[in-house]
């Protein structure tokens, strides 16, 4: 009698939740763009520290995070249990009364109070203390599930206490099976979903930050218009969504007041999905104006825990607008510049050549030169930059490293690439890719982040691989030798107090936030006393200049801007002198001072090569 | 014989015609060019261009012309130009001629040439020279095929005080054209205006600008006043309309207006690049400057390295000399 009605429970319970996967199983299965395996390697990697370790649960929130680590292997751990429990309760076998099971069981009590003490502050933190990245309003399915949860734990541990033939045992038995039925009913329309779905999605996420796949001309690919565009990666990631809001915490814009809500982006994508309207134009499902207010910091996706990754999806959709002539006006203008006169100023390339020729650059050529130097449009055309650009072709000097320049540069494309003018990012690629090609160089070197990411990634989907160095990394790597010079007496003048903006493109997206650390102590010296800004190295709070922001104004940048808000975490350091290492960077930070008289305005802005050269030459 | 046709709105004179009459007369062996105006009341039109050296002024007068429509200068100037039969019409390149002169031409089979920025001779003939792939090339173009040919002339190619003044006013005759208003699909409304108080900087012959290095609000009638001594628009870089200085509508920059007057004066300004591309374009580059490493040195014409509050005065003195 018991096996039966516990038949009738499990159906149910079990019916409930294939029903609701199938529909968002169906989903995927019906979402355009296969799942990409590559470089599996690095996925399993990420695999065992982001799922078994839970690394990026813990990095980010450690109390939480450890709290969520004893839930989550006590899971893991629970599994035997209750396969053998459901075993038994179907009248399938009865492995209860074996000996390993007994042991098994003891060995559970641990992690069963470990688990009990995790629900417990998790439940509080979410129901009481509420951090803002949670949402204005507690869930109330997640205090149920918590409770739950709790509620096997509590059945489990009772277990020892209870025999199993009395009353009370009976009870306590049903309520802990009872419990796990009504949890498997309940997981599929919540964010606990990501029960399942989450170590799928880790090893499913692209091993590099910000990949967003080519478009196919041949095949007539415009980018995301409506919601059946939506790939599959994507539409996997929008029923993991677990809603702890790292992405929103971590986004500079929803960080500077503006609408934009990278966690509120997915559970819209989640929604239109389930509502069955596939034609649903992806600009109502997300609105416009949110869409251009991403500056491609990766915040989002690199802080995410489950895998989820926003800008194939923030980039595919700004691309289903570009494709209508949607873009905003300012962009406009950048693209007639980028298509007239291949850079994003829409200035004349002979200021390059000017450049060249004063700087006493060579042309490059494999049999002559190490390395070549990819000067960018910053290069070509911002005084401010080519001064940074003078000090590193002094250090590259100075250790007789021998390197050159191409005639001829393009933009390499990345305001189109992350902009979603995908037509125009593949039309100057190629044609910077032939240049290259042409030149063969085995090394290019660059002061910008950005093109570190374009050429040395981007590029790569079009079959063109090279090795690609940002200057920081290159010449930390070249000073390694070179004792630093000590203090002389005669410039012992005050200690000079230094700080580091991390551009994303280096810290975040290319990993490399020690080189640059490592020369500013080691050319610093004791003459100079580091401070760390809030957000920092590999999670840096973006400049604003990102994903074609450069260019926007004022009313495209409702709430304050980024650049103010990254100025007034960098002046809080105390810092006299910021040290940065991309030009677009500079130029906010600087915007940022000259626009806000109050505060910062003593600051001095030194460029990373800079900044090493000048302490090379005074010694 | 080159006819000119005459554009005018409310009885007001598109001073673009005067550069149209300059190049029609270039393109005269003679010099004689004829003058057509087209609309109702435009009496004072017609008497302002008897002042061109021209063999006359015509004058196409109906109710159906005014306001003007596509559909009614077509008309009209399809029986004009069968009557006078110039061998080129030449006309301004404006947005009612870039409107109605494809029709006209291609309702009389005959060539069009758009957007001439100067006159050539090649083998006897006239070559009209126009810039094509947004300005990349320029093509010297030969219209072929029967006359009349019709040459719209680019706004600002040719200048409108090198129109050549008769001694006497040219004679003016009035020239009865059916025009059938029924056949009018066109319904024009009142023309877009933009709201009155914005300030459209990319018109200004001059143009002062000021930087952070004006330092103070109270500062900027320095700035003022040798805007108003040379007769120009008082523009400034985003910081100081940030600050709510000047209105963000004289904003010159990437985020800005883009300007491209005849001579920019910089005060104070570094020259950050997202200013230059706004204002790369202007003929004449002046900089006033604290900073001999300011950027702003690089594209200027002139430049001034010391204090601004010293130089604006003696400048504007100067200026106020005979």
């Amino acid at each position: 009698m018991q096996t039966l009605t516990f038949w009738i429970f499990f159906l149910a319970g079990a019916g409930a939740f294939a029903a609701q996967v199938a529909t968002r199983v169906r989903l995927i299965a019906a979402a355009p763009e296969p799942f990409s395996f590559d470089d599996a390697g690095a996925r399993l990697q990420r695999f065992v520290f982001d799922v078994v370790l839970q690394r990026q649960t813990i990095r980010e929130r450690p109390v939480a995070g450890a709290a969520h680590a004893l839930v989550f292997w006590g899971f893991v751990a629970f599994a035997g249990y209750t396969l053998v429990e459901f075993l038994y309760g179907l009248g399938i076998a009865d492995l209860t009364s074996t000996g390993w099971f007994h042991v098994y069981r003891l060995a559970l009590a641990p992690f069963a109070s470990a688990v009990l003490a995790g629900i417990l502050y998790l439940l509080v933190r979410r129901a009481f203390v509420r951090p803002a990245g949670l949402g204005e309003h507690v869930s109330m399915e997640s205090v149920v599930i918590a409770l739950f949860i709790a509620t096997l734990m509590i059945t489990f541990l009772l277990g020892f206490r209870l025999d199993e033939r009395t009353m009370a045992g009976r009870v306590n038995w049903w309520a802990h099976m009872l419990v796990i039925l009504g949890f498997l009913a309940l997981i599929p329309a919540s964010k606990h979903l990501h029960l399942v779905l989450s170590p799928i999605t880790v090893f499913l996420k692209s091993p590099e930050l910000g990949r967003v796949r080519n478009l196919d001309f041949e095949k007539e690919e415009v980018g995301l218009e409506t919601v059946k565009d939506l790939g599959k990666k994507t539409v996997l990631d929008a029923f993991t969504c677990v809603e702890c809001g790292r992405c929103q915490v971590n986004c500079p814009a929803w960080g500077s007041g503006k609408a934009l809500n990278p966690k509120t982006l997915i559970l819209q994508t989640q929604e239109a999905l389930l509502s069955g309207k596939p034609d649903r134009k992806l600009g109502e499902v997300y609105s416009e104006e949110v869409l251009w207010q991403c500056t491609s910091c990766g915040a989002c996706e690199n802080q995410c825990p489950v895998g989820i990754e926003h800008l194939p999806m923030i980039i595919g959709a700004r691309r289903g607008l570009v494709s209508n002539g949607e873009a905003p006006e300012y962009l406009g203008s950048m693209y007639n510049h980028l298509e007239r006169r291949k850079n994003i100023w829409g200035l004349g390339y002979d200021q390059r050549q000017k450049f060249v020729t004063s700087a006493g650059l060579e042309i490059f050529d494999p049999a002559r030169h190490d390395v070549l130097v990819w000067l960018g449009c910053a290069g070509a055309f911002e005084a401010d930059f080519q001064k940074s650009l003078r000090s590193l072709f002094e250090i590259l000097k100075a250790r007789n490293v021998r390197f050159g320049v191409l005639s001829k540069e393009q933009c390499n494309g990345d305001p189109a690439k992350r902009t979603g003018n995908e037509y125009m990012f593949q039309e100057l690629a190629n044609a910077n890719i032939d240049e290259l090609k042409r030149a063969g160089p085995k090394k290019i070197l660059t002061s910008c982040p950005h093109c570190v990411k374009t050429i040395g990634e981007d590029y790569r989907r079009f079959g063109y691989e090279v090795e690609v160095v940002h200057s920081s990394v290159f010449v930390a790597e070249l000073m390694r030798d070179v004792p630093p010079a000590p203090r002389p007496a005669s410039a012992a003048g005050p200690v000079e107090t230094v700080t580091f903006h991390d551009p994303c493109y280096l810290g975040r997206y290319a990993g490399k936030s020690d080189e640059p650390r490592e020369l500013l102590t080691r050319f610093g010296g004791d003459a100079v006393d580091f401070r760390e800004p809030v957000r920092n190295r590999d999670n840096p709070f973006c400049c604003g200049a990102g994903g074609g922001l450069l260019f926007a104004d004022k009313e495209e940048e409702p709430g304050s801007r980024i650049s103010d808000v990254r100025l007034k975490q960098l002046h809080d350091t105390g810092a006299g002198t910021v040290v940065t290492a991309c030009p677009f960077c500079t130029i906010m930070l600087k915007g940022a001072q000259a626009s806000a008289p109050s505060g910062g305005e003593n600051i001095q802005f030194v460029d990373l090569m800079t900044f090493v050269n000048n302490r090379l030459t005074r010694s | 014989m080159i006819l000119v046709v005459a554009e005018q709105r409310d009885g007001k004179l598109n001073r673009a015609t005067w550069e149209a009459i300059a190049a029609a007369q270039q393109l005269a062996a003679d010099g004689q060019v004829s003058i057509v105006v087209l609309g109702a009341n435009i009496a004072a039109v017609a008497g302002e261009l008897s002042a061109a050296q021209a063999r006359e002024i015509v004058v196409v007068e109906a109710p159906a012309l005014e306001p003007y429509t596509s559909d009614g200068f077509t008309a009209a100037l399809a029986q004009v130009v069968g009557e006078l039969k110039p061998s080129t019409v030449v006309l301004p390149h404006t947005y009612q001629t870039r409107d109605f002169a494809p029709k006209l031409a291609a309702r009389l089979d005959r060539a069009l040439v758009t957007d001439v920025t100067a006159i050539k001779t090649i083998d006897g003939s006239a070559a009209f020279v126009r810039p094509m792939f947004q300005g990349k090339l320029t093509a010297d173009v030969v219209p072929q095929g029967e006359t009349p040919h019709f040459v719209a002339v680019q706004v600002g190619s040719f200048r409108a005080d090198q129109a050549a003044k008769g001694v006497s006013p040219a004679p003016v005759r009035a020239l009865a054209v059916a025009v059938d208003a029924g056949a009018i699909r066109q319904k024009p409304e009142a023309p877009f205006q933009e709201a009155r108080q914005s300030v459209d900087l990319s018109q200004a012959e001059r143009i002062v600008a000021v930087g952070r290095g004006i330092k103070e609000q109270d500062k900027l009638p320095v700035a003022q006043q040798l805007a108003d001594a040379l007769g120009a628009e008082l523009a400034a870089s985003r910081p100081i309309c940030d600050a709510g200085w000047l209105p963000m509508a004289r904003q010159v920059g990437s985020s800005g207006q883009t300007v491209a007057p005849k001579l920019y004066l910089a005060l104070g300004i570094s020259g950050a690049i997202q200013h230059l591309v706004g204002m790369k374009g202007s003929q004449t580059i002046a900089a006033i400057n604290k900073d001999a490493d300011a950027p702003i040195f690089e594209v200027a014409d002139y430049g001034i390295v010391g204090d601004l509050f010293e130089i604006v005065p003696a400048i504007i003195e100067a200026l106020k000399q005979p």
